[in-house]
């Protein structure tokens, strides 16, 4: 199931990416749907619904991740310090977070 | 499902019998020129309900162009750092309560519509196991309508057929031709926009302009690969959406550019250029900076008093 989600996701992304309009949130919805759904399945669908529903023209978009402590550039930054701090286990670290 | 779809049925097969009997006393109520300008009727009707979006996103790319020296910032602090750049951007936005970017409604709002032609379309052009026509009627597209539509032809070839699902080389011919001119329109639409609409580009946005380009030589790949799989009508659908697309950033090109682009400074170019034939003043309305509060002045003025009262 979240197999045919992902690649139905990837299939909307090629496809839009032929047209110009934009989504004002930052991570897409495409993109935070596909998180959300990995992430928490069932619960990750719903979250993807209530993005496209806040995704109108009468909202003003904006940082919205699914977990902003795990998403975020700064969060991402930070975890890249650590990662090179413990080298050894950069690989295994990095499979775990994305 | 049925209750989601059964509605959106009823409005696509809805509008387009009610576009046939406008077109019916004109063309005939079996020509193929009926049937044509029904689906086309609903394209149209589709975007002009649209159009209010479109000229709302428009007026808050032209709001942009206050928080440029802030948005330059962004890029040049951030510029090792896309993810944090596109948050503070969306930051930026936010705060201004502008967004250049059109939201995820007006084209996901078109998808279910575009689900549901295909579904009417490939009902009309339904066919028993042994191959004979069996059309599935499906919201009021039903009974004489239903027969008609299943006969209905654009340029020689029936509306409810597919390249995949036909042997007929007209009903080939045809579609290959609509995903030529659907791959045209969309290819100059964005080539206007990239070469026109758009203000110069600096080093940080270049990594846009050139993934762009490449999506401009994937559509005619993408268009043919699902093309083939679609009934003409839908694919007339498609065209025409495209068709119109192009209509209107041309005329938003022409007539109201961003500011910044090369069609702006054309436009002003323009206007100077009359003005100089009509025996202005030149001074001043030559210039930029004096005239482009003229140009947009009834549009902007308010949005940016708006920002400064914030």
């Amino acid at each position: 199931m979240k197999r045919i989600a992902e690649i139905l996701i990837k299939g909307y992304q090629v496809f839009s990416s032929t047209r110009e309009a934009k989504c004002k949130y930052y991570p897409s919805c495409s993109n935070y749907a596909a998180t959300a759904i990995r992430r928490h399945g069932l619960k990750g669908f719903a979250m993807a619904a209530w993005r496209l529903l806040r995704c109108n023209p009468w909202s003003h978009g904006g940082v919205d991740y699914v977990d902003y402590e795990l998403d975020s550039a700064d969060a991402l930054a930070s975890m890249r310090n650590t990662m090179v701090s413990r080298s050894s286990t950069q690989g295994t670290l990095k499979e775990g977070v994305l | 499902m049925g209750f989601i779809l059964n509605p959106l049925y009823n409005i696509v097969s809805g509008v387009m019998v009610f576009f046939h009997n406008v077109f019916a006393p004109l063309f005939g109520a079996d020509s193929g020129v009926t049937w044509s300008l029904s689906i086309m009727g609903l394209v149209v009707l589709i975007r002009i309900i649209l159009i209010p979006l479109f000229v709302k996103q428009i007026k808050s790319q032209r709001a942009l162009t206050a928080l440029q020296p802030q948005m330059k910032a962004i890029q040049n602090k951030y510029k090792d750092d896309r993810q944090k750049q596109s948050e503070e951007m969306m930051k930026l936005y936010k705060e201004h309560k502008t967004n250049p970017l059109a939201s995820c409604f007006p084209i996901l709002a078109q998808a279910p519509i575009f689900f549901a032609l295909f579904t009417v379309l490939n009902g009309i052009a339904a066919k028993t196991d042994a191959g004979v026509p069996a059309p599935i009627a499906r919201g009021f597209l039903k009974g004489e309508y239903l027969e008609s539509a299943a006969q209905a032809k654009f340029f020689g070839a029936k509306i409810s057929e597919s390249f995949l699902g036909t042997d007929l080389l007209s009903v080939k011919i045809v579609t290959v031709i609509l995903i030529l001119f659907m791959s045209a329109t969309t290819f100059t639409t964005q080539k206007q926009l990239m070469t026109k609409g758009m203000p110069k580009m600096d080093a940080s946005n270049n990594m846009m302009l050139q993934q762009q380009k490449i999506m401009l030589y994937l559509f005619p790949l993408i268009f043919a690969v699902s093309g083939v799989n679609f009934p003409v009508g839908v694919l007339i659908y498609w065209s025409t959406t495209n068709l119109w697309t192009w209509g209107q950033q041309y005329y938003v090109i022409k007539r109201n550019p961003t500011p910044g682009s090369p069609a702006y400074e054309e436009l002003q170019r323009k206007r100077a250029h009359k003005a100089k034939l009509e025996g202005k003043e030149i001074t001043g309305e030559a210039t930029p900076e004096v005239e482009a509060p003229k140009v947009e002045g009834q549009r902007q003025q308010p949005k940016k008093a708006k920002k400064k009262k914030k």
